[in-house]
């Protein structure tokens, strides 16, 4: 990690520091990943969950789940969606870009430990659900059982496909379990929207901490199903959306009720979500 | 205590200027508004300024970093530097509350603003008691000692023909010292009237918390234009959007006032808006003053100095809105 | 003026109990005497709120828009200009003329809200007029199904006091007209107020508003303003009905209405005189192609 540049957002929070983009992976046609590389060392080590500005300085900035690679390396994941992201999405390797952070409060890794893990993935809501399966990974022995549940529009939409297809079979202890809401000739897998798929697979709630990140609608649907299958409103986390411009808690623009999404989300429980204004 | 003679307050504010930059209403193609101080120009003590001298702390338009882009290459050139020592003169009461909460927002939760604490810290405030409120004042409903600022560094009373200065503060006392306009003396506080609106915000936070599906926001809303007049008016509005501009390869990044009146405030990529219209976005107005911010910072974002109220194009008029959430019925 | 206010809040007491229009839309009086802001009914009880005095001042045209999508009539009281903002969205195809109950309310002028600040309320009579009602040409509806009283009877103005503060500006010499602009539109905070009051800002999405292409940056410095100020302006050239609302709710008293009539006396003597939304069919002459049409700057 470089302390210098980690000093400079403490000091200027509103202020990026650079990096360079290293490797640009094509997910879907409409999903890149971006790895960024520090020149000395990533200015920060965000927690499963937390968020950062991403940005090319002449365009803008906006907000997204931020991954740690290595000593040098943060990760982002961008579905292209309006000015910032479709500049990102022309951008090659080597352009420089702005990055400050980490912005929010993260999962819950430590109410997670000595738990089984369900993570159910929605399209790119996969890429903060994935901040903390790398976590679970990484630190195997601190939890139990992962389940991990993913649905994409169609087999062009899946993302991390190494990871979903491959990497994450390795794991001890864990299961993977994919589906698409249109398959095509050479898809050989599950097609089905999420709420049933998950409904079949019957994930048992016991003892079980369920992530689930998507579009909202797909959230909306998931959740009676969730409920059906006996989880607890407790039992369940995901992440809101909101507007953002400045990630700290100052700018006013991502209220919810007297909560800020920046600072105090993007993970919520289903419980707290409860006691929150309808609003987002 | 000092005191000054009125025919003598340009020679001070002549003098304060020597120390710092010093900021005083005045009254500019009918606006009183907190000007840079230069010579020549006319104080205005008669009413408060319609705009609020948080300007100065937190500018509407201000300017954060610049960059250079060519090609692949992206730096961040210039972080905004400090700022200049600064007096504000003659600021009132109501507003010098609202840099407490001013103060909340930049300053704690986490995250200090540079920006916004480089100013506040080079700032010294000289406070006007004041003696007739306008109609449109309700400041003593909302604490507010309007005779008296507890947190200026230098008090000053109006004694008609002088002005009665006392320090409050260390900065204060060393800056009054400094003045040789000043002689010593003693003065009365000068009475002050009482505001004729009253209003009672005390306990309605809890209430509230119960009233956000409540039919009352909708028929408030209706009448609202969605413009940005009260929001920039007031002094406790701290609402700012980020943006940027460039000229070739250079650019520089900017904040600058925005409004939750606004329709577009909230839309994200895609078009979702979670206050999609206007019943949203005044409630969230009035529940970010008397419910959110009391909840968040433990104090109610509206220091009564109504200024909304007197430049509202509609006539929403927050201590109306006050009385009557205290009256409506919520079902538990 | 009691007996037009009892008759517009039966009328408005009636329309809604034989449930013909689902909202009725007038004034009621405000926070202090001489304020009489919009009031929006819909349960037939609370039309006693309603008034009719010489502060009733606020546009209601606009907020037509508002309800668009609403199942259901709508009614409104209208004075001379208020109608003036309904024709003018009525041709812009902003709204539908059949979803409308319009109830003419024949206007004496308004009061100047400014000047009642200082007075006291029982001297209402010697307040002088609010500025743009006092060279008001129209102020008896010319768009209505029914009136609340009769016509009144209209002064006789002159020109060059419609065009009073234009001519003193053109007096000006350039520089000095520059110094005079920017030093109001450096004032401007841009809280829009100005636009969204205009029955003629009637754009489904503002170019002010637009993130891309950013027309309009959003610093509030001289450049920007200024270019705020004129692009405004341009947008309602022609189609502007002098309602003078925009300057009444300018919260930095910029003088607005003297760039809008600048451009109203300028298009009169290129195109002829032209009331913007005085006449359904009488289309604004910049929307509008005439053989006869001037070519000088084409
Ligand atoms: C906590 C959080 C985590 C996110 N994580 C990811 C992620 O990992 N991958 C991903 O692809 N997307 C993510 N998003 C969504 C992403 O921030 C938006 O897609 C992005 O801001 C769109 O910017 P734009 O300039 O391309 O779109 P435009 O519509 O052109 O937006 C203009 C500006 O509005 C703001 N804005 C618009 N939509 C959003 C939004 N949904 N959230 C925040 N600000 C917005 C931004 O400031 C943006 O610059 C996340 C959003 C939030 C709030
Ligand atoms: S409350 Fe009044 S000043 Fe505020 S946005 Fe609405 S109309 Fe404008
Ligand atoms: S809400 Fe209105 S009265 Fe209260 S502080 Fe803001 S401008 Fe002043
Ligand atoms: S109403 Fe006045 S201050 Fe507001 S944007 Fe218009 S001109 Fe500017
Ligand atoms: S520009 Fe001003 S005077 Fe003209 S129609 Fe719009 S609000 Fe009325
Ligand atoms: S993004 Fe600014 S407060 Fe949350």
């Amino acid at each position: 990690m470089s302390e210098p540049a980690k000093k400079q957002l403490e000091e200027h929070p509103l202020v990026p520091v650079t990096g360079i983009v290293t490797k640009i992976i094509d997910e879907t046609p409409d999903v890149k990943t971006f790895h960024i590389k520090f020149e000395n060392g990533r200015p920060f080590t965000p927690m499963p969950g937390q968020v950062a500005m991403l940005s090319l300085l002449s365009i803008g900035e906006a907000m997204f789940s931020v991954r740690i690679v290595d000593e040098d390396h943060l990760e982002f994941s961008l579905k292209k969606t309006g000015i910032v992201t479709d500049a990102l999405h022309e951008i090659e390797e080597g352009q420089e870009v702005g990055v400050r952070g980490p912005y929010g409060n993260g999962f819950p890794v430590d109410l997670c430990k000595g738990k089984d893990m369900l993570f159910i993935g929605m399209g790119i809501g996969l890429a903060p659900v994935r901040t903390m399966i790398y976590h679970c990974i990484n630190n195997r022995e601190d939890y139990g059982k992962m389940q991990i549940v993913y649905g994409a529009r169609s087999p062009q939409d899946l993302v991390f496909k190494e990871d979903l297809l491959e990497n994450w079979h390795e794991v001890p202890n864990c299961s993977v379990d994919v589906t698409v809401d249109r398959g095509d000739d050479e898809w050989t897998g599950s097609v089905d929207f999420v709420p049933p798929f998950v409904e079949k697979l019957a994930p048992k709630p016991e003892n079980t901490i369920a992530i689930i990140c998507g579009p909202p609608i797909g959230i909306k649907f998931t959740l009676p199903v969730m409920e059906k299958l006996g989880f607890t409103n407790d039992q369940i986390i995901t992440t809101l959306e909101m507007r953002m411009k400045c990630g700290i808690g100052k700018c006013g623009r991502c209220n919810i009720g007297s909560c800020y999404v920046c600072l105090d989300g993007p993970v919520f429980s289903l419980e707290q979500l409860k006691t929150m204004p309808n609003e987002y | 205590m000092k005191i000054l003679d009125k025919s003598k307050l340009k020679d001070l504010l002549n003098s304060l200027s020597g120390e710092a930059q010093v900021f005083a209403p005045v009254n500019e193609d009918d606006v009183i508004k907190f000007q840079p101080w230069t010579d020549g120009k006319e104080v205005d003590l008669s009413s408060n300024a319609l705009l609020p001298p948080k300007d100065l702390l937190f500018p509407q338009t201000e300017t954060m970093y610049r960059y250079t882009t060519k090609g692949m290459k992206a730096e961040v050139a210039e972080v905004a530097a400090g700022s200049e020592k600064q007096v504000i003169f003659a600021i009132r009461p109501c507003d010098v509350r609202s840099f407490l909460m001013m103060d909340d927002v930049f300053l704690t939760k986490g995250y200090e603003d540079d920006y916004y604490k480089n100013k506040r810290d080079n700032t010294i405030l000289i406070s006007l008691g004041c003696k007739d409120p306008e109609p449109t004042c309700f400041c003593d409903s909302m604490g507010i000692d309007k005779s008296e600022s507890e947190h200026a560094d230098i008090v000053m009373f109006d004694l008609g023909e002088q002005l009665a200065l006392d320090a409050k503060t260390d900065a204060g006392k060393a800056l009054l010292d400094s003045l040789s306009e000043l002689e010593d003396g003693s003065a009365d506080k000068p009475d002050t009237a009482e505001c004729i609106i009253k209003v009672e915000p005390q306990g309605l936070a809890e209430k509230l918390a119960k009233m956000f599906e409540h039919p009352y926001w909708e028929e408030l809303s209706r009448k609202c234009i969605g413009c940005g007049a009260c929001t920039y008016l007031c002094p406790t509005c701290h609402c700012f959007d980020i943006r940027r501009k460039n000229v070739g390869e250079e650019g520089f990044q900017f904040r600058c006032w925005d409004s939750c009146m606004f329709s577009e405030y909230t839309r994200m990529a895609g078009g979702h808006n979670p206050r999609p219209s206007k019943k949203e976005r005044v409630r969230n107005r009035f529940l970010h003053k008397l419910q959110y911010f009391p909840e968040r910072y433990d104090k109610v974002a509206c220091v009564g100095c109504g200024r909304c109220l007197a430049k509202c194009p509609v006539n929403m008029d927050i201590t109306r809105i006050i009385k009557e959430l205290g009256e409506v019925a919520v079902n538990e | 003026m009691m007996d037009i206010v009892q008759k517009m809040r039966n009328k408005a007491k009636e329309l809604l109990e034989q449930e013909e229009v689902k909202l009725v839309i007038g004034w009621e009086k405000g926070t202090f005497w001489y304020q009489s802001p919009p009031m929006f009914i819909t349960n037939p009880d609370d039309a006693d709120r309603l008034v009719w005095d010489q502060f009733c001042i606020n546009n209601l045209s606009k907020y037509l828009l508002d309800y668009k999508h609403l199942d259901g009539k709508i009614a409104l009281f209208v004075k001379g200009c208020d109608a003036r903002g309904i024709n003018r969205l009525l041709q812009d195809q902003q709204i539908n003329r059949d979803k409308l109950v319009i109830l003419g309310v024949p206007c004496p002028g308004m009061k100047d809200a400014e000047a009642a600040k200082k007075a006291k309320e029982n001297q209402v009579d010697q307040l002088p007029l609010a500025e743009r009602c006092a060279d008001c040409t129209t102020p008896n509806p010319m768009v209505f199904d029914e009136l609340m009283a009769d016509e009144v009877v209209v002064a006789e103005i002159d020109e060059t006091k419609r065009f009073e503060s234009v001519l003193q500006l053109e007096e000006k010499a350039s520089d000095e007209k520059y110094d005079f602009w920017k030093s109001q539109y450096d004032k401007c905070i841009r809280c829009f107020a100005c636009r969204n009051v205009c029955p003629a800002c009637n754009c489904r999405e503002c170019c002010f508003d637009l993130a891309e292409p950013e027309w309009l940056g959003k610093r509030v410095v001289t450049s920007e303003n200024q270019f705020f100020a004129l692009t405004r302006a341009m947008h309602v050239a022609g189609r502007c009905i002098e309602c003078g609302e925009c300057e009444r709710v300018c919260p930095m008293d910029i003088p607005i209405m003297s760039l809008n009539k600048k451009i109203i006396k300028d298009i009169n003597n290129l195109f002829g005189d032209y009331d913007a939304g005085m006449d359904l069919e009488d289309k604004p002459p910049l929307g509008k192609y005439d053989e006869n049409d001037p070519e000088e700057f084409m």
